[in-house]
């Protein structure tokens, strides 16, 4: 009952978000109902927007991952973005410079991919662990470091006179296979569902698991019962970066196939956001995750069937944002927290 | 409006959670001008009936009557309108503010848009003196004792108009001086025409402040009397429907060998000051020693650094012959502590999680709870259960989030936690605070079981009688230092009441340096 009321909740939100939204674009000029049905399109519109959608939604999914990691354990890693650019960076040095066997290739450059996002986050956690200093500053001002790092090295090691910046192409050896012949959709989706289900069963069922989710609720009970709270902060922060780091080796392994400039614009910071929305539940960060990817893929339609531009799209989800974390509520008070409703799911 | 010598009518109030009945067919009534004692065990429905009377809750049947007129009080605005204010149990203050900017918090006095200060504080001067409410305006919450924040709570409701004022559990942090200091301010209240109803479960503060006591017991009134018309034997019957005794329970074991030793201890307060000064003492198996103290004169850090929560700066401490002063708390619950923390809430549980889990903190990496770094859902569920049923704790089921119990039954469940471990020295740090007489003595009793059963318990308390009824000796603690020791049969409540205050006595006879000057504190 409770879920199907919070479910409900955060439909009425959506869909005020929606109505508002819809005023916007009566102010633009175009008509909602044509605006939202182009989205709708652009989206599940064909086998190939389908896979375009769930192709937009994997990043911000893994990226969610990485976040949720982290908020369920108390700590803010809002640096996914970084981490997800240096990830991505480290899987194409790795995927264009060694030619080895694809059952080596490719494994090698996922780790090396997690191992880059780790160790992004290294210093914020060692930080964090040892001295409690903030980590939600350390790890935004690091993103910008990262995002601008890549694209240094990107110019001035790889890019030719007249070409893009970018690095050379990846081997084939090192690609993320695609699941169809029409689409780049490729085999991260079900690294993002994997990891999901994963974590899910992590917080609920291991000792470790329990363990990381008591210091988020209470970390001074944690440390009472055991918990070696200085450890335990910066492994989870370490984790939590390593899955950017994957979300990004993702990017460049199963879509692009090299890293370039900006190739990943703003993937980590919505799957933060897609990972507060749910209330950091790994399950729910999948489906807040698609519901960020159907936007995104939708808006490309949008943009070439309307005299909209793709802007709207930023301008919807930040209504939704603000409408869904403002908790409408409905009914009575007294209402599950947002503490007791992870034991619930 | 009718005339009606009654402030507060509630008749008939029935309020159920789900299968349980909190509040079934209440009715009673509270006079203008009068301290109404509701008492009852925890889990008896005082918390829920208080919350319905401010409008936190609505009844499934039954009216309420302000001054005679049938209230409608769907939220505490209603309430506060009806000139009610509620007290509550965990105070509600900004750590960061000051006295006044609390007090003031919502309903800032202004003047051309700005916040007065002035004048807040001005308001707060002339609360504090008529009504002898001691408070600092411009003092930072974050620096001031607990008997002091209550007195901004109190404030806070005044401010709002209040004349009908419900305390729940309102001595439950308080030192026995700090207690007598709000009955003092109550009564002073009700001279001004004020009502007052006082929720508790003390037998003897009931006794010393109301005028008339309506008891509790199941959810269900059992009968309103005035105070002086009752014993505190015919109290307790009517609370818990059976006897029970006050007598020092008798000692049959002699102390054995000793298990905590700590010896020329030191350490610092978050701020880095020195908290605890030298200290030095052992506790041995078959024996209970008690630290009195004033709250906030280093037995919490004292106790910290026991259980390994704060790393102590000079000194050493032994568990069972290995030096734990450099251990992790885990190492230490292995080397054979149990720790019931003095803050529940703090420290004891995760208010969120679930009751089976937080009744196997601190073991659950072990089998059979867990395997293989898994949980094990049946052991836990099956140990939970059966420590729910072993320990008395109110609840439907274990997969309730620990927050909905009553305070009792949260401290129970931490009791129940940490007296079951396989351990042989107990730190029991406030093990009864804010609980009611039933629990109180089912706590007390297994206490001593455990004395009897050969292990070592450090009890601290800021409850003086709770002490002498437990205790084989008591050190008293002053500024960080062990000040005196007595002994529990010989002592009186002024002795060690002299020692609290930093008085060293000849009577008190230890080393000490006799004309140290008093309320240093």
């Amino acid at each position: 009952m409770r879920i199907f009321r919070s479910t409900f909740e955060q439909s009425i939100a959506l869909l005020l978000a929606l109505v508002i939204g819809s005023l916007i674009i009566v102010g633009i000029g175009e008509n909602p109902i044509v605006a939202y049905a182009t989205l709708l399109d652009g989206a599940f519109g064909s086998p190939q927007r389908i896979a375009g959608t769930l192709l937009q939604s994997t990043p911000i999914m893994i990226a969610g991952m990485a976040a949720c990691v982290a908020f369920r354990s108390g700590l803010f890693n809002i640096g996914v973005e970084g981490q997800l650019y240096m990830g991505g960076f480290a899987a194409a040095l790795i995927g264009f410079s060694l030619p080895l066997p694809w059952f080596l290739h490719l494994p090698l450059a996922m780790i090396v991919a997690v191992i880059a996002g780790a160790a992004w986050i290294a210093v914020p956690a060692f930080f964090r662990a040892r001295y409690n200093a903030n980590e939600v500053v350390s790890t935004i001002l690091l993103n910008y470091v990262a995002v601008l790092l890549t694209s240094y090295f990107t110019i001035f090691l790889f890019k030719r006179p007249g070409g893009w910046s970018e690095t050379p192409p990846i081997l084939e050896s090192s690609m993320l296979p695609t699941l169809f012949e029409f689409s780049r959709l490729n085999y991260g989706l079900f690294i993002g569902l994997a990891l999901a289900v994963g974590l899910h069963f992590y917080f609920l069922r291991t000792v470790s698991g329990f363990e990381s989710g008591t210091m988020g609720s209470n970390q001074r009970y944690a440390e009472y019962g055991g918990v070696n709270i200085r450890a335990k902060i910066f492994r989870m922060m370490l984790v939590s970066g390593a899955i950017g780091g994957l979300a990004g080796g993702v990017e460049t392994l199963g879509v692009h196939h090299r890293f370039m400039e900006g190739f990943a614009p703003g993937f980590g910071f919505d799957g933060v956001i897609a990972a507060l929305l749910a209330n950091a539940n790994p399950l729910l960060t999948v489906i807040t995750a698609l519901f960020f990817g159907i936007l995104r893929s939708g808006s490309l339609l949008l943009e070439v069937d309307t005299t909209m531009s793709r802007e709207i799209i930023t301008v919807l989800q930040a209504l939704i944002i603000l409408c869904v974390s403002a908790q409408v509520r409905i009914g009575r008070r007294g209402d599950a927290t947002a503490g007791e409703r992870r034991w619930k799911y | 409006m009718t005339e009606t010598p009654y402030a507060i009518e509630m008749q008939g109030i029935t309020k159920r959670f789900g299968k349980v009945v909190a509040n079934r067919d209440i009715t009673f009534a509270v006079r203008t001008g009068e301290v109404h004692a509701v008492i009852g065990e925890n889990g008896a429905g005082k918390t829920t009936l208080m919350n319905i009377l401010f409008g936190l809750l609505q009844p499934d049947e039954g009216t309420v009557k302000v001054a005679g007129e049938t209230a409608h009080l769907r939220s505490p605005k209603d309430a506060i309108r009806l000139g009610l204010g509620m007290v509550h149990q965990h105070f509600k203050l900004v750590p960061s503010l000051t006295a006044a900017e609390n007090i003031f918090l919502g309903i800032e006095p202004q003047r051309y848009g700005l916040i007065d200060r002035d004048a807040a504080i001005a308001q707060v001067h002339a609360l504090s003196e008529r009504y002898g409410l001691r408070v600092e305006p411009t003092a930072i919450v974050r620096h001031l004792p607990v008997g002091i924040e209550q007195r901004i709570e109190i404030l806070k409701v005044l401010v709002r108009g209040a004349r009908i004022i419900i305390l729940d559990e309102p001595t439950a942090v308080l030192t026995p001086q700090e207690r007598r200091e709000l009955f003092r301010i109550l009564n002073g209240f009700v001279a001004d025409g004020m009502t007052v109803i006082f929720i508790s479960h003390h037998l003897e503060e009931v006794m010393e402040v109301s005028a008339t006591t309506t008891v509790l017991r199941q959810g269900e009134v059992v009968d309103t009397r005035p105070t002086a018309s009752l014993s505190k034997s015919e109290l307790v019957r009517m609370m818990v429907g059976k006897d029970i005794s006050f007598d020092r329970p008798a000692h049959a074991g002699k102390a054995g060998d000793p298990i905590l030793e700590v010896s020329a201890l030191w350490a610092r307060d978050d701020r880095g000051l020195k908290a605890v000064r030298d200290v030095s003492f052992e506790v041995r198996a078959h024996e209970i020693v008690g630290i009195a103290g004033v709250a906030g004169n280093g037995q919490g850090e004292l106790a910290e650094v026991i259980s390994g929560l704060r790393l102590p700066s000079h000194g050493a401490i032994r568990l069972n012959g290995t030096a734990i002063d450099a251990a992790s708390p885990r190492a230490i619950r292995d080397i054979g502590l149990a720790h019931v923390p003095a803050d529940r809430m703090e420290r004891g549980v995760d208010r969120d999680a679930p009751i089976r889990l937080n009744m196997l903190m601190g073991r659950h990496h072990k089998a059979p709870w867990s395997r293989h770094g898994w949980l094990n859902s049946e052991a836990i569920t099956a140990t939970a259960n059966d420590l729910v049923k072993r320990f008395d704790v109110r609840t439907d089921s274990v997969d309730r989030a620990v927050k909905t119990l009553s305070g009792g039954n949260i401290q129970k469940t931490v009791v129940a936690r940490e007296f079951s471990q396989e351990a042989n020295f107990l730190l029991v740090d406030q093990p009864t605070r804010g609980v009611d007489i039933g629990a109180m003595t089912e706590i007390h009793d297994e206490i001593l079981r455990r004395r009897e059963a050969g292990q070592a318990i450090l009890l601290f308390s800021v409850q003086l009688d709770e002490i002498l009824t437990l205790a084989d000796r008591i050190l008293v603690m002053f500024e960080g230092e062990i000040i005196g020791e007595v002994d529990p049969t010989t002592t009186t409540e002024e002795e060690i009441g002299l020692l609290m205050a930093g008085v060293r006595g000849d009577a008190a006879a230890t080393q000490g340096s006799p004309g140290l000057p008093a309320g240093a504190a």
